[in-house]
């Protein structure tokens, strides 16, 4: 497999719609929420990756619609609030809205294709994404959540790097 | 629905969608006290209105309560101000009443103490117009067996005697007028004078020698001796007593307060009061007279009370008749 880095942006009209199977993005969604649950109980080494976020990330960025990305978000968001166990429902669900219509609103001007900018991509949208989660915990819980410490740092460095491999398996479930 | 361009529309969804979930978050969460975030914001929100509502309604009223319908309170006023003025004429009235009551029950009390002497309650109605002449109007006259040489007195002393009768009024020369005198002994030597008038508001004891010892605050009584006044009723006080030639010159305080006399008692008999309890033996009760003063023997220690009157006295000629 080859890449070719354009670095340029380019008008929305001229943007590629990548098209999907039918239910893979739900059934995606769903796999990364479930797997994400599951290699929770087995160490803390699972929460170096956050799958829901690199799905957000992935289906926001190939569909390019910012409306589709957002409420992919939001789902997952909400979903993964209720899965946690004492989440209050919408604090990933608010990060993860933005999250996805950011990357779908980028998506659209630069190429994404690329390794090395799905690299960055996703290590500037984990942070983005713990900024607004930690904005919201603040704000709404008076939590001291932080918003940058090493281990997040790991986290993110270890996203990106899990992230480019899997949106590279993730691009094999396109409609050719 | 709003009309927003195409190409912001995403963004609007995305702002609804968060709002949509900050508002569950707000459901959820609970701050202080245990209440939902979503009743602070609420609360927050909807508490400066309604301030503010209760502000305006509040200075709303207080302008039209302060300013606009005291349209009416000028002539409140006024009536007010009248029915105080009528408030406090009535008050200065029954402030008069339960004065004179106080008046009246005490000439009562004396009037009952002394049943044996024929006594008769009289209002002063008038005084003389002449400053230099004290005599007094009384609503008593010769309907009323009113006579001339009459006592007049009250409770506190002695006042004077009735010079002139008239159908429905008579008039009173007071002991403090140049022209009266009444027969007087002191009342710890037993020495006999004439309190005269001198035309001031105090009178004088007049005919007691220089040896005579005289000292102020010493009580001077009646002597009898005049015909008028009964004896041992009180006249006054000794003010000051001088070394005078050929007599000392004695100043009475008089015990009648005889510039403000309003009631007073004609005695219709010149006969001698008797002692209170006498009196009170003989109408079953007791009061006090403070008028009349005791004299228990002779040498008597003499003490304003309401004990033992000596009996009568024979009358002995005055050394200076009063004038009438």
């Amino acid at each position: 497999m080859s890449y070719t880095l354009n670095s340029g942006l380019h008008s929305e009209s001229n943007v590629e719609v990548h098209k999907y199977y039918g239910g893979t993005v739900l059934l995606t969604a769903f796999l990364a929420l479930v797997l994400q649950a599951f290699l929770h109980k087995y160490g803390r080494w699972a929460e170096l990756v956050d799958l829901p976020l690199l799905v957000t990330i992935y289906f926001g960025v190939s569909r390019r619609n910012p409306v589709t990305g957002m409420f992919l978000g939001a789902a997952i968001g909400i979903l993964q609030d209720a899965l946690s166990h004492d989440n209050p429902i919408g604090l990933f669900g608010i990060a993860k809205s933005i999250v996805g219509y950011l990357a779908s609103t980028v998506g659209a001007r630069i190429d994404t294709q690329h390794p090395v900018s799905r690299l960055l991509l996703i290590f500037l949208f984990f942070h983005l994404h713990q900024a607004i989660f930690a904005v919201t915990e603040r704000v709404l819980l008076n939590h001291p959540e932080p918003f940058f410490t090493l281990r997040l740092l790991l986290n993110s460095v270890v996203t990106a790097a899990f992230g480019v491999v899997l949106f590279a398996a993730l691009d094999r479930l396109r409609k050719s | 629905m709003i009309d927003t361009p195409l190409r912001q529309r995403p963004l609007f969804l995305l702002a609804a969608l968060v709002l949509a979930q900050v508002l569950l978050l707000a459901f959820q969460i609970k701050r202080d006290h245990d209440v939902r975030l979503i009743r602070y914001w609420a609360a927050a929100i909807v508490m400066p209105f309604e301030r503010g509502g209760t502000d305006a309604v509040s200075h709303t009223g207080g302008v039209w309560s302060d300013y606009i319908s005291l349209r009416g309170t000028r002539a409140e006023n006024a009536r007010l101000r009248s029915e105080l003025d009528q408030l406090r004429l009535r008050n200065r009235e029954l402030e008069g009443q339960a004065s004179e009551a106080q008046r009246l029950s005490t000439l009562l009390n004396f009037r009952d103490a002394h049943v044996e002497v024929q006594m008769l309650a009289a209002q002063v109605i008038g005084a003389s117009a002449d400053p230099a002449s004290h005599t007094l109007f009384l609503n008593r006259g010769d309907r009323d067996h009113v006579r001339r040489n009459l006592a007049v007195i009250t409770p506190d002393g002695i006042v004077g005697k009735i010079v002139e009768v008239f159908p429905t009024t008579s008039q009173v020369l007071l002991i403090n007028d140049k022209d009266s005198g009444a027969g007087a002994l002191l009342s710890e030597t037993r020495t006999h004078g004439v309190v005269k008038g001198s035309g001031d508001p105090d009178p004088r004891l007049d005919y007691v020698v220089n040896d005579e010892p005289v000292h102020a605050g010493e009580m001077v009584l009646t002597s009898g001796e005049d015909r008028i006044f009964p004896k041992d009723l009180l006249i006054g006080t000794v003010m000051v007593a001088n070394p005078g030639n050929p007599f000392q010159v004695i100043h009475v305080r008089p015990a009648a307060r005889l510039d403000r006399l309003e009631d007073v008692l004609i005695l219709l008999t010149p006969q001698e009061l008797k002692k209170p309890n006498e009196s009170a033996d003989a109408n079953g009760a007791s009061s006090n007279s403070p008028g009349i003063v005791q004299r228990e023997s002779a040498p008597p220690p003499i003490t304003k009370s309401t004990a033992a009157l000596p009996g009568p006295q024979p009358a002995a000629s005055m050394p200076a008749a009063p004038k009438n």
